[in-house]
């Protein structure tokens, strides 16, 4: 099959917009979409000059959703003195899952001449998966700790590194999976929070004074689109499933969306422009409710930001520790 | 028609597909949806509507964990 823009041989077909593209302009979509989002999320503000530069972290696990952003995102900013780019890799302690990632991740980041920084979860926390997943001391999926502690110390280190911005490599499969999982769970609140958190356009989203605000450029593109273009590309990616990995709930609706995006194509594109208008007409309506959010304090532990005495992570920390 | 098919990392089998099959029945034979695999002709992605024209075809993985 021949490509709809140049006639040369199509490598993929897109069921929800009817496109067959070859290599070349299929690689030139994907990145049209993700500078295209950067655009419309107002990522780059007007105050933003070479003298003083947004500095936007970007999380890199060397798997290939991460790998593709930097890529992309470095060689659309590369000539731009208006920003500056460090990538950010987290350490969870999983025997040779992470560890090959990490080989990924340097050698991307060597090759893109791009600042790049690696925290551990058993230096800042002393603690590894591998050893939480065996304890278990709360009766959880192992990435509902893991998620707390990459939370917390992505959020900490982008901010010591003075990032203006968080970014990661979430994909429109991620983004439409979390929004069923909101709709399913009827949890308007987390839809309002999802949309200041990282979903809204940053004019209109709650500014925190808290927390370096976060967005995820690559959440136009499916899951497969992203694999397809580092395949093509030969980026240097993890190609390996977490041996942890034990999200029941979320693999439900990761199945389900599939089977619907084959009988209806295009129905991710459209849930997340639905579920972006509302999550935002919610942000307003939870916005009138509670004024300017909730009173966050630092933890009496680790000085993290939180609504409670210590925080999550660190009564996971404790739980652990006391295994 | 018969189709040599190698999930890359888990195997080869051959399957048994319709005169008219597509890539993406390719998939499907596999057990996989064509949203979460790509399939390769001669180291090539190849469209998922496109008629099955190869007797070898590798089928490739997405992998979770962006």
């Amino acid at each position: 099959m021949d490509c709809d823009r140049c006639g040369a041989e199509a490598v993929m077909h897109a069921a929800y917009s009817g496109a067959h593209l070859c290599e070349s302009h299929f690689r030139e979509s994907v990145e049209r979409r993700v500078r295209r989002r950067v655009r419309e999320d107002d990522l780059l503000p007007d105050d933003a000059t070479p003298e003083d530069p947004e500095r936007w972290v970007i999380g890199l696990s060397g798997g290939k959703d991460s790998v593709v952003l930097a890529t992309v995102l470095d060689e659309t900013f590369t000539e731009d003195p208006r920003i500056e780019l460090v990538a950010l890799s987290i350490h969870e302690g999983i025997d040779g899952y992470r560890d090959a990632s990490l080989n990924a991740c340097e050698e991307l980041t060597a090759d893109l001449d791009m600042r790049h920084e690696t925290v551990s979860y058993e230096e800042e926390l002393g603690v590894r998966m591998d050893s939480v997943v065996e304890d278990d001391p709360e009766n959880m999926a192992a990435c509902a700790y893991c998620g707390v502690f990459r939370r917390d110390l992505l959020e900490t280190y982008a901010e010591e590194l003075g990032a203006d911005k968080l970014l990661t490599g979430h994909n429109l499969d991620d983004e439409a999976q979390t929004a069923l999982m909101n709709f399913f769970e009827g949890n308007t609140e987390q839809m309002a929070k999802h949309f200041d958190a990282s979903i809204g356009p940053f004019p209109e989203r709650r500014e925190s004074d808290h927390f370096v605000p976060r967005a995820k450029p690559l959440r136009d593109v499916p899951e497969k689109e992203v694999a397809l273009y580092c395949h093509l590309r030969d980026l240097p990616s993890h190609v390996a499933e977490c041996p942890h990995a034990s999200e029941a709930y979320r693999g439900e609706i990761q199945e389900l969306l599939l089977d619907m995006e084959e009988r209806h194509p295009g129905v991710r594109h459209s849930i997340m422009a639905g579920y972006e208008e509302l999550a935002g007409v919610l942000a307003d309506e939870y916005r009138e409710e509670d004024g300017d959010g909730p009173d966050l304090s630092p933890c009496e532990r680790c000085g993290s930001k939180t609504a409670r005495d210590i925080c999550r992570k660190c009564e996971l920390v404790a739980a652990v520790d006391a295994a | 028609m018969d189709v040599t098919c190698e999930v890359v990392g888990e195997g080869t089998e051959t399957l048994l597909l319709a005169d008219d099959a597509t890539y993406a029945d390719v998939c499907r034979a596999t057990g996989y949806s064509p949203h979460e695999v790509t399939v390769l002709v001669d180291g090539s992605p190849v469209p998922e509507d496109a008629p099955v024209e190869s007797s070898e075809v590798k089928v490739l993985r997405l992998i979770k964990g962006g």
